[in-house]
């Protein structure tokens, strides 16, 4: 009796949901350009750039969902940052490369259904016919100290990203400190402290022709410009990527090193930030449950990610992708490093920062043509001021260490005399800022003769031999449209120079991104916008140099 | 306009079917099979019991023959002990004893304290790893199958500063020992530092005076660890999916295999081809504890004792039984094997020992 009278009120029940279903297939009939925004239902993710890639699965999840998911990239370091802000960061989840970033910034544990979606570990990729030169080929017994000892051999030019902006740089670098440290149990404060430590990773570090805010940059730099360098520490799966693209563009592919005493393993959290609301966390649960769904881990498993129930191993996955002749090893098996506790990452990060990072040497040109009078030169005063004056760049992590070199050339319609600070005394660096706020707008604007200058000075280093010692870089602050009369002449000088310094841009009010994007792409540099805010983008231009 | 038409009159029709539907039939059909209406047990629980209280087969029995439902938050065993605001809360169902005591000394007065499951603590090993450690003589296989690890043994091994690649023949970095949660923030961690305390203690149960000499191997033995997880869900999911290479060996709850088995059958020869059980001998069992702190969840406790719902939690959850006489059979289990009985057992230090040993450990 039960049973039946059940079986007849579910059915009636049933027969009303079909009613409805069919009103609300009318009205969407109707109505024509319904979309997945209507509902208003939108997921806010604060992602590493790694995960690039997944978009367009995620969005196509979001379309059949009704939920708008937009994804912001950014650093894991500074993932980490934001997460310090508690319920106030401004996303509905985090998804940084390492758990520890977690353990780093949520101090106020405001995240919740933190599950890893997938694994990869940080690499060194290298030139093949390099890996055969070094005889690395098939070994998985390449140390740490055999990748310095051939870098300090000067047998390939290396790229990282920043340890203190970027979860494969600071991965590579726990990496280092780990094996220098002598493969202790965990990294200690104590180990952090030992100066032998301290000097050869510095060493290592010094090594670094190239280093980049983002890895995801990291991989497009060197797809765009792969003679720029011959190897680079990043994600294994961003190492498959730049293979899949090198190989069909009739280039050499990398060659994968997993160093054997050094190997970190991103574990890639997606985890919700709890503001008590309901229907958000439903919506964030079923995204985490459908990136966990087997479907969707093999469709990552091809895209060079480590997935599955259980492990590292890929054995059996699709053979284009763990492809064993770029030295991909599907069944890893090598032992990672420890994830150290988030207080000695935290001191290991401002050791490399402040101590054993390689130092900078940054040519900033000011643009002080006319247009640039009222809000545009009063930003780009900001600018500097935020990088020179140390109680301001200090909070803001922008301060220059004791080795770097700051030079700044003002520009208008002819370059103006180049000023220069030596270290990070405040003293000096007050002298320069003082200069700087001193700079009138006026005059027309002509970058390239001011970059020739900037050029002299580069070539000066280099004559003297220290340019070796620095990451060098350029960063124009502009705001439009430069007179081209010195620009061939420049161009041609700076490719014959063979010195390869990147040039970035901060791109003010109406600038000509043409012009400056242009002169990016010929240099490996960036354009940055000052919509995030001017010490977001002056905290990206430190990233890459 | 006219579709929209179509729709308000469909809406009403709708409309019309549900009002028929509930005060016609259904209404009386329901209040023959419930009498009255449900009574609702609000409760703060610990996140091993997540998946349990989240089963519809659990909650139905609940409801259909106790007339009850769970307003069920999930918090830590600790915080909910300590630190939380109970008022209006009928229970509190920590995952260890240690909470109750913690719960007493707060001037909480509970109704009645029902052990309801228990769920000893294992060790969850690589086969590789697990092999390694026969060999060395730190486990063994017994008649039933099952290995055993000898905890004096291992602690031995962990005070003696032995090495993965050196003493224990596997290629690992680093020294011997088995990862656990941070004994701190979490249940399954604080055992574990009970339990290594108590071989430590060559096997006697240790008491506040013995921590001056124990506590500084306890430190080095976690403090050797670096990143500890705060929770066991998230060691045994790190450890599943990063692999041996970042965590050879951990502490856990023998339900969690059980659980995780369960919920991806699919895949159970595999991880039954690469993981193994090890049951320390001796062993803690981990008991969830119900607190009453009023006559609603009194009910509750005997709600939870129905042989159906206790069967289940064993099959499908892994939660051995709390209550006497009962025995948990392993013919009844779906994917997982289990011994019966769990014979080597400890308890843990006192509640003072316990909150020493962990203002040490912080």
């Amino acid at each position: 009796m039960k049973m039946k009278s059940g079986g007849l009120s579910g059915w009636l029940i049933g027969a009303g949901f079909l009613l409805v279903l069919a009103l609300f297939a009318g009205f969407n009939l109707g109505g024509g350009n319904v979309d997945q925004t209507a509902s208003g239902r939108t997921l806010t993710i604060l992602s590493g750039s790694e995960n690039r890639p997944l978009v367009p699965l995620i969005q196509a999840w979001g379309q059949e969902n009704g939920v708008d998911v937009r994804m912001t990239f950014q650093g894991s370091v500074d993932i980490s940052r934001a997460l310090n802000d508690g319920t106030a960061i401004p996303f509905d989840a985090v998804w940084p490369a390492h758990s520890l970033w977690i353990g780093l910034g949520d101090t106020q544990k405001v995240t919740r259904h933190a599950a890893s979606i997938m694994r990869t570990p940080v690499v060194l990729g290298i030139r093949s016919e390099t890996a055969q030169r070094l005889g690395w080929v098939g070994r998985t017994d390449v140390t740490v100290q055999d990748i310095a000892a051939a870098a300090a051999a000067g047998d390939f030019r290396l790229a990282m990203t920043s340890a203190s902006q970027s979860n494969s740089g600071a991965s590579a670098y726990l990496g280092f400190l780990y094996a220098f440290a002598g493969n202790p149990d965990v990294l200690t404060l104590d180990n952090l402290k030992d100066p032998a430590v301290q000097e050869n990773v510095r060493d290592i570090l010094g090594r670094v022709d190239r280093s980049s805010g983002s890895s995801d940059w990291l991989k497009e730099s060197f797809l765009a410009n792969p003679e720029a360098y011959d190897a680079m520490f990043n994600y294994e799966a961003l190492v498959i990527e730049a293979n899949r693209a090198l190989v069909p563009a009739g280039q050499n592919p990398l060659y994968v090193v997993y160093p054997a005493n050094g190997l970190m393993v991103a574990d890639s959290p997606l985890a919700f930030i709890d503001k008590g609301d309901p229907e958000k966390e439903k919506d964030f649960l079923d995204l985490q449950k459908f990136l966990l769904s087997s479907d969707t881990q093999s469709q990552l498993s091809d895209l060079g990610r480590r997935t599955g129930l259980i492990g590292l191993d890929q054995t059996g996955g699709d053979p284009a992708v763990w492809n064993p002749d770029w030295g991909v090893i599907p069944a890893l098996t090598v032992a990672s490093v420890p994830t150290p506790t988030p207080e000695v990452v935290a001191e290991a990060l401002r050791l490399y920062q402040t101590e054993l990072r390689k130092p900078s040497l940054t040519i900033w040109l000011i643009d002080t043509s006319g247009s640039m009078e009222g809000a545009p030169m009063n930003e780009a005063k900001e600018a500097l001021r935020m990088i020179l004056d140390p109680a301001e760049a200090a909070t803001s992590l922008l301060q220059p260490s004791e080795n770097d070199i700051t030079v700044i050339i003002p520009f208008s319609s002819a370059p103006g005399t180049p000023m220069m600070a030596e270290g990070n005394d405040p003293a000096v660096l007050s002298r320069l800022l003082d200069q700087v706020m001193a700079l009138q707008a006026d005059g027309g604007t002509d970058m390239y003769s001011a970059l020739g200058v900037a050029l002299k000075q580069m070539q000066g280093f280099a004559s003297k031999g220290t340019l070796v010692d620095y990451l060098p870089a350029v960063v124009v602050l502009t705001d439009g449209a430069s007179d081209t009369g010195y620009r061939d002449r420049v161009f041609s000088a700076m490719a014959a120079s063979g010195l390869g310094f990147p040039v970035h841009a901060i791109a003010f009010g109406e600038s000509d991104l043409e012009q400056l994007d242009a002169l990016a792409a010929a240099t490996v540099g960036k354009v940055f916008g000052v919509d995030k805010g001017l010490s977001t983008a002056l905290r990206d231009v430190r990233g890459y140099n | 306009m006219k579709r929209s038409l179509i729709g308000l009159v469909a809406l009403a029709v709708v409309a019309l079917i549900a009002v028929a539907v509930s005060t016609l039939d259904l209404g009386n059909l329901r209040r023959s099979v419930v009498p009255t209406e449900a009574q609702v047990v609000t409760l703060y629980y610990g996140g091993e019991k997540s998946a349990l209280l989240d089963d519809p087969a659990i909650t139905d029995i609940l409801r259909d023959r106790y007339n009850i439902t769970l307003d069920a938050i999930r918090a830590g065993s600790v915080e909910m002990a300590k630190t939380l605001d109970v008022t209006g809360k009928d229970c509190l169902w920590p995952s260890s004893t240690v909470a109750v005591d913690l719960a007493r000394a707060r001037g909480l007065r509970p109704l009645s304290v029902d052990t309801i499951f228990t769920s000893p603590i294992v060790f969850y090993a690589w086969n590789e790893v697990a092999d390694a450690m026969v060999s060395a003589g730190l486990v063994r296989r017994a008649d039933d199958g099952f290995l055993y690890a000898d905890v004096q043994a291992v602690a031995a091994k962990i005070q003696e500063g032995a090495k993965w690649r050196e003493d224990i023949g596997i290629n690992l970095y680093g020294s011997f020992g088995i990862f656990s949660t941070d004994p701190v923030k979490s249940n399954s961690g604080l055992i574990w530092a009970g339990l290594l305390a108590t071989a430590m203690n060559e096997g006697s149960l240790p008491v506040v005076a013995d921590l001056s000499v124990l506590l500084p191997q306890l430190q080095n033995t976690f403090a050797s660890m670096g990143y500890m997880e705060s929770s066991s869900g998230d060691i045994f999911e790190n450890f599943l999916k990063q692999g041996m290479g970042a965590r050879p060996i951990i502490v856990g709850y023998e339900n969690q295999m059980v659980e995780f088995i369960n919920a991806n059958a699919a895949s159970a020869p595999m991880i039954r081809d690469r993981i193994t059980m090890i049951y320390p001998e001796p062993t803690v069992f981990a008991s969830h504890p119900l607190i009453s702190l009023t006559p609603a969840c009194t009910k509750l406790a005997e709600a939870l004792q129905d042989p159906e719902l206790q069967g289940l939690a064993w099959s499908d959850h892994g939660f051995r039984t709390g209550l006497a006489g009962v025995v948990n059979d392993h013919e009844s289990m779906m994917n997982a094997t289990l011994p019966e009985t769990i014979n080597q057992v400890v308890p843990m230090p006192t509640a003072a020992t316990v909150e020493a040993m962990v203002a040490g450990l912080q």
